[in-house]
């Protein structure tokens, strides 16, 4: 077993500034109730500065800045915040423990896939991290040696004990960390006992009496000496995410971050299931009023090919952010996965193979689809059908990407000769001595070839078309409407394609 | 350590230089890179189809990793004709094609006679330059396409040295069509060539510029026949004479 812990020294605080887009975050701090009277537990940066800090009366802090914003402390806020980076975390492995403070997380099994310890702690700490969490990490044998290990480092340094050292670096470590040791600890001082070794020689059978089993329990299982069964913490069913923002947003482009943890958290929680999105939403929730009847703008996105992957997700999300027009600020986000297939794992391919050239393709169409509208980026497929209007249709991208690989290949003969290019729609040509013109006078080189068809529905042309050629150099295909009465002096001609 | 004292000191003879560096001297050799003997440091190229057209381009075809300026006075003098063979290979090895802003509808019907699959054709209908631009850009990085095919009016030294830069990074063929007035604006595209009609299903194709030796004189391309009308009827149709 190998585990690396995640403690988030600073987490009552940055649960509420995860909340804030990042340039709107004021001095703010956490109280904690001790008595009749509130402490700050915790204050940022910005607070710091004004001379706020820990353990102080609320009181005195505000009286040093009036304008501080204070929150209670809030253990259940604490615990979902630690559940959405538990989902970020499910990417990296999906043995995870919930802890008051952070998390734990079992990676023996993962190891080989990221990389080797030293990668797979960075990625999992910057996967945590990205969530808006500041963290002192420890890995070791043990689940509670890692977790004692975490909470003595530094905040943003990593404490590898991984090796040999695993015991000695334990040794070291002061008793206050102990969870069962807290009552106690002014005996424990007492009897002159600091650390975690001083502890350790002391007679069993006595500190079981004076201090309960509990302490001797938890003593064994950091070191690895008893067994330490875990409670894994558990995915749900659905994918469906609400965040309240604690500033009104008015920019979508100060959305991105928040939306960008969301996704990632989508995605780990895709990983964890081994699943992958075809559908999902964003919804922008806003402040309800009389004024203003829209409660909220929902964002649906629908892939072409099910995807798992964070980067290409967002590209998605972001396109359509850039472009929405926010009337009302924003003041919620909510992230559902509304369609989820099971994932086919992407090869990891060495050379572009078919399969990733479709999926590049399908991707590139997602992307200007996203950006420009589905009507955008289209295929032509061809029809049988004399008609020239009617014998080739648009394709439009979007549901099931382009279904056109599969399509049949309709082709009308090739003796008869069509040109490269058709107008959108055929465009009535000026005469001048009862020839058309289209740039100079047109000389026609061959033709005339009847088309009569569309009697069967209410389409029904006859036309005569040629081929005909202007100074320019221009070869063009033009017709002109075919009478019954063989009448040719007052014929109206019409260009309809250009041979390319 | 002496070795590598002395090295540098020794003076080298001509021909000992070309030896050593024989893969980084470039020569203005009259077709650029054609003849360079070891071929080896040459942009792979995919042939025209046309042996006089290929003699006189670089390295002896349509560049890849470059762009390709085309300068049409007009549309329909034959330009999806003299790009037929390289797109025919690309749809043949089952690679897609990009189409940015063509400026009417491909008729797929005369493109599957050129031997085109219609369906490896991907058409992205945009109007604004800023969009055109942003969508090439897009299809030259992705690598889901053979050939990109843009349309565009407008241009600057910028953009096309923008796409250039892209162009390099990939392994596909990047054709630009632009009008004729472009061949006073400099371009950061390596190969620029003017295209015009001489006679019908002949196309005069002059290099405006590319790597090597620049030519003057046009090079005349007889494009692949469209046949006259069949005189047999089909179905459907029948036939009169004016």
């Amino acid at each position: 077993m190998l585990w690396i812990a995640l403690h988030c020294p600073t987490l009552s605080l940055d649960w509420i500034e995860r909340r804030f887009p990042a340039a709107l975050i004021p001095a703010m701090a956490v109280t904690i109730r001790k008595g009749n009277q509130a402490y700050i537990r915790q204050a940022n940066k910005p607070a710091q500065q004004w001379g706020v800090t820990a353990h102080q009366p609320l009181a005195s802090a505000l009286s040093l800045f009036p304008d501080l914003v204070v929150l209670e402390h809030d253990p259940n806020e604490e615990m979902k915040a630690l559940q959405e980076a538990a989902y970020a975390a499910l990417r990296f492995t999906p043995n995870i423990v919930l802890q008051c403070s952070g998390l734990i997380a079992e990676v023996s099994g993962s190891l080989k896939l990221f990389g080797g310890l030293k990668k797979l702690c960075r990625l999992l700490n910057r996967a945590v991290t990205a969530q808006g969490l500041q963290l002192c990490v420890g890995a070791a044998p043990t689940a509670k040696g890692a977790w004692l290990l975490a909470q003595s480092t530094p905040p943003h340094t990593v404490i590898n004990g991984a090796g040999a050292k695993f015991h000695l670096l334990l040794d070291f470590l002061p008793v206050s960390l102990l969870e069962s040791a807290q009552a106690h600890l002014e005996v424990i001082r007492g009897i002159g006992c600091k650390t975690l070794a001083d502890l350790r020689r002391l007679p069993r059978g006595g500190m079981a009496r004076r201090f309960g089993t509990g302490l001797l329990m938890e003593l064994d299982q950091a070191y690895g000496d008893s067994p330490d069964p875990q409670k894994w913490f558990e995915a749900p069913e659905y994918f469906q995410r609400k965040m309240e923002l604690m500033a009104q947003v008015e920019n979508a482009g100060m959305l991105l971050l928040p939306v960008q943890r969301m996704i990632e958290q989508m995605c780990g929680w895709l990983a964890s299931r081994y699943t992958a999105v075809s559908a999902f939403s964003l919804i922008l929730h806003h402040e309800y009023s009389l004024r203003q009847p829209h409660r909220s703008t929902p964002i649906n996105i629908r892939l072409s090919e099910q995807s798992n992957d964070p980067g290409h997700l967002m590209i998605l999300l972001r396109e359509r952010l850039e472009r929405t027009k926010l009337m009302v600020p924003v003041c919620g986000l909510e992230l559902i996965a509304d369609e989820i297939t099971t994932g086919m794992e992407a090869n990891l391919e060495l050379f572009p193979t078919a399969q990733s050239e479709a999926t590049s393709l399908s991707r590139f169409i997602e992307k200007l689809s996203s950006r420009l509208g589905p009507q955008a980026i289209t295929s032509l497929q061809a029809v049988s059908d004399y008609r020239p209007e009617c014998s080739q249709r648009f394709n439009a991208s979007g549901i099931g990407g382009f279904s056109c690989r599969g399509m049949h290949r309709d082709r009308i003969s090739s003796e008869l000769i069509r040109p490269a290019w058709l107008m959108e729609t055929p465009l009535k040509l000026k005469l001048q001595r009862q020839r058309p013109v289209y740039g100079s006078l047109l000389k026609l080189i061959s033709g005339p070839e009847r088309i009569e068809a569309g009697w069967w529905d209410d389409g029904a042309i006859t036309r005569d078309y040629f081929i005909a050629e202007n100074n320019l150099g221009q070869l063009l295909w033009i017709y002109c409407e075919h009478n019954s009465t063989g009448d040719n002096k007052k014929k109206d001609w019409y260009l309809q394609g250009l041979f390319g | 350590m002496s070795m590598l004292a002395s090295s540098p000191s020794a003076p080298l003879s001509l021909l000992q230089i070309e030896a050593r560096f024989k893969n980084r001297i470039w020569r203005g050799d009259p077709s650029g890179s054609s003849s360079d003997p070891s071929g080896s440091s040459a942009d792979p190229v995919v042939s025209s189809g046309f042996s006089e057209l290929d003699k006189a381009l670089p390295g002896g075809g349509w560049p890849v990793h470059n762009l390709t300026e085309l300068l049409l006075p007009a549309e329909g003098l034959g330009e999806i004709r003299l790009l037929g063979r390289p797109l025919e290979q690309i749809t043949g090895d089952g690679r897609n094609i990009l189409l940015v802003g063509p400026p009417y509808i491909p008729y797929m019907h005369a493109w599957e006679n050129l031997h085109i699959d219609s369906r490896r054709i991907v058409i992205a209908r945009v109007d604004k330059p800023a969009e055109r631009l942003w969508v090439l850009e897009q299809g030259i990085k992705s690598a889901a396409f053979g050939a990109v095919i843009g349309w565009l009016p407008e241009s600057s030294l910028q953009t096309t040295r923008r796409l250039q830069v892209i162009a390099r990074t990939v392994a596909s063929l990047v054709f630009l069509f632009r009008p004729v007035s472009a061949q006073f604006e400099s371009s950061a595209a390596p190969l620029r060539i003017w295209l015009g009609p001489v006679a019908q299903h002949t196309l005069s194709v002059r290099l405006l510029k590319r790597r090597g030796a620049p030519t003057v004189l046009p090079i005349y391309i007889v494009l692949p026949q469209i046949k006259p009308f069949s005189s047999s009827a089909v179905s459907g149709s029948a036939l009169v004479h004016c």
